[in-house]
């Protein structure tokens, strides 16, 4: 019986640039179900405050269960104060994952907005023994927000970096580093995670070069699990749940 | 140890179930073995045709709890019997249908279908979504109600529920027109109205402007309600509101419920029912019930 809910410990929990953490579970036989692009929703407190569970991407799914998460509120603000040893809820690996790409595909591009770049380096392992291009357009807001990309590198991921005040690598927004992807609808594949104005820019991109792609989308969640129905959010093909239907969804169906 | 509970001619086999639209269509919680143990199930409202539901954000966290306007998002009754059914069907737990009809004939008309596919335990009307724009919900409106509910009686084959609004002014007339219209038993409560705002957008939080309010942050109110309820009514009481502990479920049986439904409990802590099932057992063999009866409408007044 596949078993959703778990009580799981933290082995590590600290930060890997000034503005982001890594949280390190161990999470038992979760680790290999999970799948690039699945989340873990974790319940940061036994009380009511905050209510919601949070949901975060899988960084990666090793030895242990991984997530990378910034301090954006309440939430994942008790997060980061959580210590080795302490145990928490988790849901999960949930939801629809990322494809693998298609055989005649020879250049994977990883496009990351932030915190959107969780999912990749889950991705970028199990790409590993693929002998495709594999790229990684990184865009952030400053230097507090770049980390050691040593492991995407050891994956065969060249990444390539932009933030919006130049503090590291092209000054703009990700789109900027556009120019690094071949225009193949046959053998270029996107892969996109981020806010949901950059996955709109890729979106268009996407269509104007008429290239096959998929984006991981971001909604508030109650309970992960397509039952509730609360984080839908609209696509060519009417409200869809970013849970469950989602977060990954074809890069031309979502309306942005 | 008798846990069972009757409403009309149904029996269910102990007094924990789950509220409507926290529980699916989803049927990740069905493969779950832990779902066998409940006492009923309650998936999500259906309506006579496919509604797509509310424009997002549907939802929003709340000070212990949450709102939601999620707009009886559903396939519609004949998809619902065709494809959702069949497999609810072979769960071995009794199963209640959640109903909503935007007039008379369209209730008529679902009952009729449901009449048809067979299989259910009993029918719960769902008087009270708040969040549908209409401006008056049945169940604001006591004769509205005691229309509705005597119609639906009338040719349903099943046992009918009716689910209770908390946005009213007095909750026991409401629940004594269902029981004078021939209702086997009332539900209550359903959200309270609420709104949130986002003061740097100045816009409201929720696509809906307004949406319902549930979880924890709701229990007094809805204890408050099935505790005026229960004492007005012979019929049975299924209480939800707020429900996250078997604590919490056991003051609404003590306050006079026959049943208890986890409800957006389930959101954060999809164990919650089960949870609930064993406190109650724990507590009943604790203080040497063994009969739910027992505990049914004990609470002590100073």
């Amino acid at each position: 019986m596949h078993k959703i809910q778990r009580t799981v410990t933290v082995v590590s929990n600290s930060k890997v640039c000034p503005q982001y953490y890594r949280l390190s579970l161990d999470a038992g036989s979760a680790v290999n179900e999970a799948r690039p692009g699945q989340f873990i929703h974790i319940r940061v407190t036994d009380g009511v405050e905050p209510f919601f569970r949070r949901p975060f991407s899988v960084f990666r799914a090793a030895k242990t269960m991984d997530i990378l998460y910034d301090v954006v509120g309440k939430g994942t603000e008790i997060l980061s104060s959580r210590k080795r040893g302490d145990r928490l809820d988790v849901l999960g690996p949930l939801g629809t994952p990322f494809c693998e790409p298609a055989p005649a595909v020879r250049q994977v591009v990883m496009i990351a907005g932030g915190i959107g770049v969780a999912p990749f380096l889950i991705f970028s392992d199990f790409l590993k023994k693929k002998r495709v291009e594999k790229i990684l357009l990184y865009g952030a807001r400053a230097q507090a927000q770049v980390f050691d990309f040593k492991a995407f590198r050891k994956n065969g991921v060249e990444v390539f970096a932009s933030t919006e005040d130049g503090s590291v690598g092209v000054k703009g927004r990700v789109t900027r580093l556009f120019g690094k992807i071949r225009q193949d609808p046959q053998t270029t594949m996107l892969y996109a995670c981020g806010p949901k104005p950059m996955l709109a820019a890729v979106q268009d991109f996407a269509k104007g070069h008429r290239l096959p792609g998929q984006v991981s989308c971001e909604e508030v969640m109650a309970c992960g699990l397509g039952a509730c129905l609360g984080c839908s959010i609209p696509t060519v093909s009417g409200y869809k749940t970013v849970c469950h239907d989602g977060p990954v969804f074809d890069v031309h169906e979502p309306c942005f | 140890m008798n846990l069972t509970v009757k409403i009309g001619s149904a029996v269910f086999p102990n007094p924990v179930t789950v509220a409507s639209g926290t529980f699916g269509h989803a049927k990740k919680y069905y493969d779950l073995q832990e779902v066998q143990q409940l006492g009923a199930l309650i998936p999500k409202t259906v309506t006579l045709l496919p509604q797509e539901g509310n424009p997002p954000p549907r939802i929003a966290e709340t000070a212990a709890g949450m709102l939601n306007a999620i707009g009886i998002e559903n396939p519609g009754v004949d998809v619902f019997i065709e494809k959702d059914l069949p497999a609810l069907k072979k769960i071995p737990v009794p199963l209640i249908v959640s109903v909503l009809g935007h007039s008379e004939e369209q209730f008529l008309k679902i009952t009729e279908k449901l009449n048809a596919a067979g299989g259910i335990s009993a029918l719960e009307l769902n008087l009270s979504c708040p969040n549908l724009q209409k401006k008056n919900l049945v169940a604001q409106d006591a004769g509205a109600t005691s229309s509705l509910v005597q119609k639906v009686k009338k040719i349903s084959r099943y046992p009918v529920i009716a689910k209770l609004s908390p946005n009213v002014t007095d909750i026991t007339v409401i629940a004594v027109a269902a029981q004078d219209a021939g209702a086997d038993g009332v539900s209550l409560i359903n959200t309270l109205t609420g709104m949130l705002i986002n003061t740097r957008t100045r816009r409201p939080v929720l696509g809906n402007v307004t949406g319902g309010l549930s979880g924890p942050a709701i229990k007094p109110v809805a204890l408050n309600m099935v505790y005026q309820a229960a004492k007005k009514v012979k019929i049975p009481v299924i209480a939800m509101g707020g429900i996250m502990t078997a604590d919490d479920a056991l003051q609404f049986i003590m306050a006079g419920a026959s049943m208890t439904a986890v409800g957006t409990g389930n959101f954060v802590n999809p164990r919650a029912p089960l949870d609930v099932l064993q406190g109650i057992k724990a507590y009943m063999k604790k203080h040497k019930i063994n009969d739910i009866v027992q505990l049914r409408g004990s609470l002590i007044l100073p």
